[in-house]
């Protein structure tokens, strides 16, 4: 009778479509009963879930990949806590004494690990940009937050560059540093690669201008010769 | 990145929970226009759809301890997610009074709470089951299929139901119990 009345809510449940008398009806039936058919459960949670794979399926913009990049880093902070405290937490309790030494070396050595990850990922990065082609709300954008620097940074940076005093300065010096750096690494990269190939156009274009003076003279030659 | 191609969804989700953005972008990669779809059904509007869908990776990002990497149902867990907050803007924008949204809500509401046995599904596995729930979907009669949507894709709970269709909500609860009993036999037979 139970497992009867187990399977009725959990068909209802499974839809989001319990009221809140069968809500607590089956949230104590979860925690009391020994016997809860937590297999079924599963079965129906997983049907309904299958239920969606009957649409056709459709696609996002694919700037949207870049939207979700800067919400992401929007949230560092938040996340850069969590790690903080997942880290605090793998550390195996020591004595007090101890655990005060421990402590201020943990915050030097997490400091040195962190920009040293940043130079690291930002290496990376920059490889990606030189060596691989740019394909805007493709792969790069979730790779940029990773270096933990965004499109903003680089903007800031370059209306910085325009005489524009107006940036926004709330990082720590190291880190505002490591941007400024990869920021202009980033402009020199752009800037030399754009340079490098407007040096191959013009000697393309001065090889093209001899070749068609060479034919002339050959023409002209010619046509004397017929003459 | 033909590397972490080959990587399961397993593997991928133990990376973020390391908080790799790589692996939550291959994640985003394998997952978006699954999901996607499925919101859009909901909410219908492309920029709305768009925008949930976003969250749905920021808030994977956010509460990835939240996930049970025991049962490792991924699948599961994340296309119930991509609904309940799908459905909770819905009901949102409708004017359905709920309480604020914070990180307790959330965990409360649009986290899922999924089974604690579990058999797992991956995502190939159900696109190629595309046409097995095609045919189970249209084996149900007009109603037990109308009720199935509302509930599923129109995020009605029974009364909301009842009242559209001017029915008793105990009627209408046996209607969702039939369909969805009905849908699981059709599927299985279909195996």
């Amino acid at each position: 009778m139970d497992k009867k009345k187990c399977l009725e809510l959990i068909k209802l449940e499974v839809l989001g479509c319990l009221n809140e008398t069968d809500t607590e009806s089956l949230k104590i039936m979860k925690e009391k009963n020994d016997d809860f058919p937590w297999m079924e459960l599963s079965d129906y949670q997983n049907l309904v879930a299958l239920i969606p794979s009957a649409l056709e399926m459709k696609y996002p913009a694919s700037e949207l990949k870049d939207k979700t990049a800067m919400k992401l880093y929007n949230i560092r902070d938040e996340i850069k806590a969590k790690i903080d405290a997942k880290k605090a937490l793998e550390i195996p309790s020591l004595p007090v004494e101890e655990q005060l030494e421990s402590e201020e070396k943990f915050v030097i050595e997490e400091k040195v690990e962190v920009e040293e990850k940043v130079f690291a990922e930002a290496e990376e990065g920059f490889h990606i940009n030189t060596d691989e082609p740019l394909t805007p709300g493709k792969d790069e954008s979730f790779r940029i937050v990773s270096n933990f620097k965004e499109k903003n940074e680089s903007k800031n940076l370059t209306s910085e560059t325009h005489g524009n005093t107006d940036v926004s300065v709330s990082k720590t010096a190291p880190e505002k540093d490591v941007i400024e750096k990869i920021t202009r690494d980033y402009i020199n990269t752009q800037m030399e690669s754009e340079i490098d190939l407007l040096n191959q156009s013009i000697k393309k274009n001065k090889i093209l201008s001899f070749i068609f003076f060479l034919i002339t003279l050959i023409l002209i030659g010619a046509l004397y010769f017929i003459k | 990145m033909a590397e972490s191609n080959s990587l399961t969804d397993a593997e991928i989700m133990l990376k973020i929970a390391g908080y790799d953005s790589k692996a939550l972008e291959q994640l985003y990669d394998r997952y978006a226009p699954f999901l996607y779809t499925l919101i859009k059904k909901i909410v219908i509007d492309k920029e709305t759809s768009e925008e949930i869908l976003s969250d749905v990776f920021v808030i994977i990002w956010r509460q990835i301890d939240q996930f049970d990497f025991k049962t490792n149902n991924i699948y599961t867990w994340l296309v119930t997610l991509a609904r309940n907050k799908a459905i909770d803007v819905l009901n949102r924008r409708g004017g359905k009074m709920l309480p604020d949204y914070n990180d307790e809500y959330e965990k409360e509401h649009i986290i899922p709470k999924l089974s604690k046995e579990v058999e797992t599904l991956e995502l190939e596995e159900v696109l190629n089951r595309k046409e097995k729930m095609e045919k189970a979907l249209s084996s149900l009669t007009d109603a037990q299929r109308y009720v199935l949507e509302l509930s599923y894709y129109g995020g009605m709970d029974q009364e909301e139901i009842a009242n559209k269709l001017k029915i008793p909500t105990v009627t209408v609860k046996s209607k969702l119990q039939v369909a969805i009993g009905n849908l699981m036999q059709k599927l299985s037979e279909a195996k």
